[in-house]
C-alpha cells in the first residue's frame, strides 16, 4: 500500500531524511517511532504528499506522490500533530465538510458522518460545537474527519498525546476496528507502550534513517513473542533454544525472548523439555512489550 | 455546492448578521438622505461600499487562508479533494461573502442613483467597476497572504495588515486609473483626466479602455491565485501561464510609446525601439517583484542543478520561478533591442541597455545570494538594504567626492569608453553569479553531512 524508495528529503541546512525505503502492506497498523527530531513527522508529510521528495520516490495505493498528490489526497486521512477544528461548527458540520471536501456526493455524506461519529462515538454529541469538547472529544472529531470518506490510508502524527487512560484505550479499539475496515494505518508516537495494543510492525526513524534498514514485524498472531524466566542464572539457555529450533530475540542468564507457535500443545512440550533439562522455570508467558523490547534491542544494536 | 464555500456561509451569513448588516445600512442611507445634499445617499453608499468591500474586505480575503494556518486547519484543507479552483473561489467569495452581501445593498443605492441621472448605460458600466474594484482588491489581498504561505511566514497581526494594505494598494491604483475616465466625476485622483488612450498607434474611448483594462488585471490576480493555491495544494504550475502574462505585460505595456518623452536615457526615436525598451523595462520590474515576493528555497535550487546535471530539462522547466522566466524574457527583449539599437547606429544606447541587463543579473544574484548566508528570514531586508546601498547611498557619496566615473559600478551610465560600463557591470554580475552558485554547492555538501537529529 506504502512504497518508499531511497527517499532523501532536505531543509536548507540538513538533511531530514537520508535513503529512507519500506514497504508498508495493506490493512496492518505500523508504528513510527523514534527520538525528537528524528524524521518521524518529515516522513509522515512527505508519505501525505504534503512535502515533496528531494529525490527518491513514495508511493501511496499505486500513485506517485511528486506526480499525483490530489489523487493521494482523495485516499488519504491525516491527523497532523498539531491539529485544529472549526471550532465554530458543530460536529456534524465539522463531519460533513470533511466528507464534501473529500468528494463525498451529498447523499452519501450524511450516512459518510453518521458512520464516522458513530466510530469515534460522538453520535451523541452531533450538535455540539467543537469548540465546547472535552480534550479528549476533540481528539475524537479530529480522528472523525480523517477518517469520514474512509480512506485507504490513514496517517496519525502522535494520536494518543495527551489522551487519559480511558480515551488511550478508545483509541486503541478504533484504530484496530478500522485497520479490520480494510485501512492500513501509520501511527507515529513517543509512548511504545499505547503502540503495543494495535501495532504489528515497526519503523524506527533515527538521524533521518530506518535503524535497521526496514520496517519490524513485532507482532505475529501466529507466533506471537514469549518471555521466559528462570529463577536460577543460566548461561546455555540461548544455545538449548537454537538447538530447539526456536527462533530467538534476546537471552540473558534469566531471561529469553523469542518467537513460538501459539499452539497450546506445543507450549507444553516446551515448558516440559526445559524442566527436564533443568531449567528453574519460573514463569513462560506472551510478552506484552514487543515494541518497547525490539526497540531497544534495535537502538542497542545501533549503538554498539 | 462548493464545500468551502458552503462553510464559509455556515460561519459568515447568520440570520442576526444579515439583519444587522441590513439594518445598519438602511439607517445609514435614511440618515443621508435626510442630512441635505452634500451627502446623498448614493454617496454615502459609494463610501461604505468601499469600507465594506474594499478596506473590510480585504482583511478577510487575507485571513481566508492565514486563519486556516494559524488555527492549524490548513493541512486538513491541503489534503481535501477539493481542486485548486474550488479551493480559490470557494475562499476568496466564501470568506468575503458577508461583505458582498452588506456591499450589493449599496450598490442597489449607487445603480439606482447612477441609472435615474446618467442612464443605464452609465449604470452598467459604474457596477462593472464596482466589481472589478472588490475583486482586485480582495484578490490582491489573498495573492499576498498566499505567497506569504508559500514563504512560510509567521502570519501575526501586523502582517495580516501588510496583506490588507496590499489589497487596498491595488484599489486604490484601480480607483485612480479609473477616474481618468469617470463618467460621474472625480472624488480623488491623480491622473489627468482624458477622453482617449493612445495605444499602438491608435485611439480608444477612455472609459471603455481603462474598463477592459482593469477587468483583465482583475482576471490576472485571479488566476495568480488560482496558482498559488495550485502550489499550497502541491500541484505543480508549469510555466506556461507565467509566459504568457509576461507576453500579455510586455504587449500591453510596449502599446504605451507614445506616453513617453522622446529624449530619455536611450535617446532613441523610433517606437519599435521604445517599444522594446518598455517591454524588457517591465519584464525587469517583474523580476525584481517576483524575485523579491517568491520564496527563494535553496533546496529548489539545488534540485534545479542536480536535475540539470542529468540533462532533465523538461522538470526543470515545470519548477521554474516567475523570477527566472521573467529574467529570461527580460534578457531575450534586451538583447533584441540591443541588436536594434546597434543596426540603428545607436552604440550608446546599446550599451547603456547591456549594462542594464548586467545590473539585472547581479541584483537578483544578490538576492539569492543573502538568502544563502546565516539568518535566513533576513535575507530578503538585508538584499533590500544592499540594493539601495548600491543604487542610492554610494553613488551620492561618489557624485559628492566628484567621482562621476565611478557611478558606472553602481548602475547603467552613459561612460566613456562606451563598453565601460556594461564591462563593469557584467564583472559585478559574473562574480556575484559565481559567489551564488558557490554557496548553494557548498550549502548542498553541508546538508548531506548533517543528519536529522543535528
Amino acid at each position: 500500500m506504502i512504497e518508499v524508495r531511497d527517499l532523501v528529503y532536505e531543509y536548507p541546512n540538513k538533511r531530514a531524511l537520508d535513503g529512507v525505503s519500506l514497504t508498508v502492506a495493506p490493512k496492518t497498523i505500523t508504528a513510527l517511532v523514534g527520538p525528537n527530531g528524528a524524521g518521524k513527522t518529515t516522513l509522515l508529510r512527505c508519505l501525505a504528499a504534503l512535502e515533496p521528495p528531494y529525490s527518491g520516490s513514495v508511493t501511496i495505493d499505486g500513485l506517485d506522490t511528486r506526480e499525483a498528490p490530489r489523487r493521494i489526497h482523495e485516499r488519504l486521512g491525516y491527523l497532523p500533530d498539531f491539529y485544529g477544528l472549526y471550532d465554530e461548527l458543530t460536529v456534524r458540520r465539522v463531519l460533513t465538510y470533511a466528507a464534501w471536501s473529500h468528494g463525498l456526493a451529498p447523499a452519501l455524506a450524511s450516512a459518510a458522518v453518521e458512520k464516522a461519529a458513530a466510530r469515534v462515538a460522538l453520535v451523541g454529541r452531533l450538535e455540539t460545537k467543537a469548540g465546547e469538547l472535552s480534550r479528549g472529544l476533540r481528539q475524537r472529531l479530529a480522528i472523525g474527519q480523517a477518517i469520514v470518506h474512509e480512506p485507504k490510508v490513514v496517517l496519525l502524527d502522535e494520536p494518543a498525546a495527551g489522551l487519559d487512560p480511558q480515551a488511550r484505550r478508545d483509541l486503541s479499539t478504533l484504530l484496530l476496528q478500522l485497520r479490520d475496515a480494510g485501512m492500513t494505518l501509520v501511527v507515529s508516537s513517543h509512548i511504545l507502550a499505547e503502540l503495543e495494543d494495535y501495532c504489528s510492525t515497526m519503523i524506527i526513524v533515527d538521524d533521518g534513517h530506518v535503524v535497521g534498514g526496514k520496517p519490524i514485524k513485532v507482532r505475529d498472531d501466529e507466533r506471537p513473542r514469549y518471555l521466559l524466566e528462570l529463577a536460577a542464572a543460566r548461561s546455555d539457555l540461548k544455545q538449548f533454544l537454537l538447538a530447539a529450533g526456536i527462533d530467538v530475540i534476546e537471552t540473558g542468564d534469566h531471561h529469553g525472548l523469542f518467537t513460538f507457535t501459539r499452539n497450546p500443545s506445543a507450549r507444553a512440550k516446551l515448558i516440559r523439555d526445559l524442566v527436564k533439562a533443568g531449567f528453574d522455570v519460573a514463569s513462560f508467558a506472551e510478552s506484552t512489550r514487543a515494541i518497547e523490547d525490539t526497540y531497544f534491542a534495535q537502538v542497542r544494536d545501533k549503538a554498539s | 455546492m462548493n464545500p468551502e464555500f458552503r462553510r464559509n456561509i455556515w460561519l459568515e451569513l447568520s440570520p442576526r448578521r444579515l439583519i444587522t448588516m441590513t439594518a445598519v445600512l438602511v439607517l445609514a442611507f435614511f440618515a443621508a438622505a435626510l442630512s441635505g445634499t452634500e451627502w446623498l445617499p448614493s454617496t454615502t453608499a459609494v463610501l461604505i461600499y468601499y469600507f465594506i468591500v474594499v478596506f473590510w474586505g480585504t482583511r478577510n480575503a487575507a485571513l481566508s487562508v492565514v486563519g486556516e494556518i494559524r488555527e492549524r486547519t490548513w493541512d486538513f484543507q491541503r489534503l481535501s479533494a477539493l481542486g485548486a479552483g474550488e479551493m480559490t473561489w470557494g475562499k476568496l467569495f466564501g470568506s468575503t461573502i458577508f461583505n458582498w452581501y452588506g456591499g450589493a445593498i449599496c450598490l442597489v443605492v449607487i445603480l439606482a442613483y447612477r441609472i435615474a441621472h446618467d442612464g443605464a448605460v452609465a449604470g452598467l458600466i459604474s457596477l462593472v467597476y464596482f466589481v472589478v474594484i472588490g475583486l482586485i482588491a480582495q484578490s490582491a489581498a489573498l495573492l499576498s497572504s498566499l505567497i506569504a504561505a508559500m514563504r512560510r511566514q509567521r502570519h501575526t497581526q501586523l502582517e495580516v495588515f501588510a496583506y490588507q494594505v496590499i489589497g487596498i494598494v491595488a484599489a486604490l491604483f484601480a480607483y485612480d486609473v479609473w477616474k481618468m475616465a469617470d463618467p460621474a466625476g472625480s472624488i480623488g485622483g491623480r491622473l489627468r483626466p482624458t477622453d482617449y488612450i493612445p495605444w499602438w498607434g491608435q485611439s480608444f474611448d477612455a472609459r471603455a479602455f481603462l474598463l477592459t483594462s482593469l477587468a483583465l488585471f482583475a482576471g490576472w490576480t485571479l488566476l495568480g491565485c488560482y496558482r498559488a493555491m495550485r502550489l499550497e495544494l502541491k500541484m505543480p504550475n508549469g510555466p506556461f501561464v507565467w509566459l504568457a502574462f509576461l507576453a500579455f505585460m510586455g504587449v500591453y505595456v510596449a502599446g504605451f510609446d507614445a506616453w513617453l518623452p522622446k529624449n530619455g536615457a536611450i535617446s532613441v526615436r523610433d517606437a519599435v525601439a521604445l517599444r522594446l525598451a518598455l517591454a524588457g523595462t517591465t519584464f525587469a520590474i517583474l523580476t525584481y517583484i517576483m524575485v523579491l515576493l517568491e520564496p527563494k528555497d535553496r533546496v529548489l535550487y539545488r534540485w534545479m542543478g542536480s536535475e540539470l546535471a542529468r540533462a532533465h530539462f523538461g522538470r526543470i522547466a515545470w519548477s521554474l520561478q516567475g523570477w527566472m522566466m521573467s529574467c529570461k524574457a527580460a534578457f531575450i527583449v534586451g538583447i533584441c533591442l540591443i541588436v536594434w539599437l546597434v543596426n540603428e547606429n545607436a552604440a550608446p544606447a546599446a550599451a547603456f541597455v547591456g549594462s542594464g541587463l548586467g545590473f539585472l543579473l547581479r541584483d537578483v544574484g544578490i538576492f539569492i545570494l543573502l538568502q544563502t548566508l546565516p539568518g535566513p528570514r533576513r535575507g530578503d531586508f538585508a538584499a533590500v538594504v544592499t540594493l539601495f546601498a548600491l543604487y542610492v547611498l554610494a553613488p551620492a557619496i561618489a557624485d559628492g567626492l566628484g567621482l562621476k566615473q565611478a557611478l558606472v559600478v553602481f548602475y547603467p551610465q552613459a561612460s566613456t569608453p562606451v563598453w565601460l560600463s556594461p564591462a563593469v557591470a557584467w564583472a559585478e554580475a559574473i562574480a556575484v553569479a559565481g559567489l551564488t552558485i558557490g554557496r548553494l554547492a557548498s550549502g548542498a555538501k553541508q546538508a548531506a553531512a548533517t543528519p536529522a537529529a543535528a
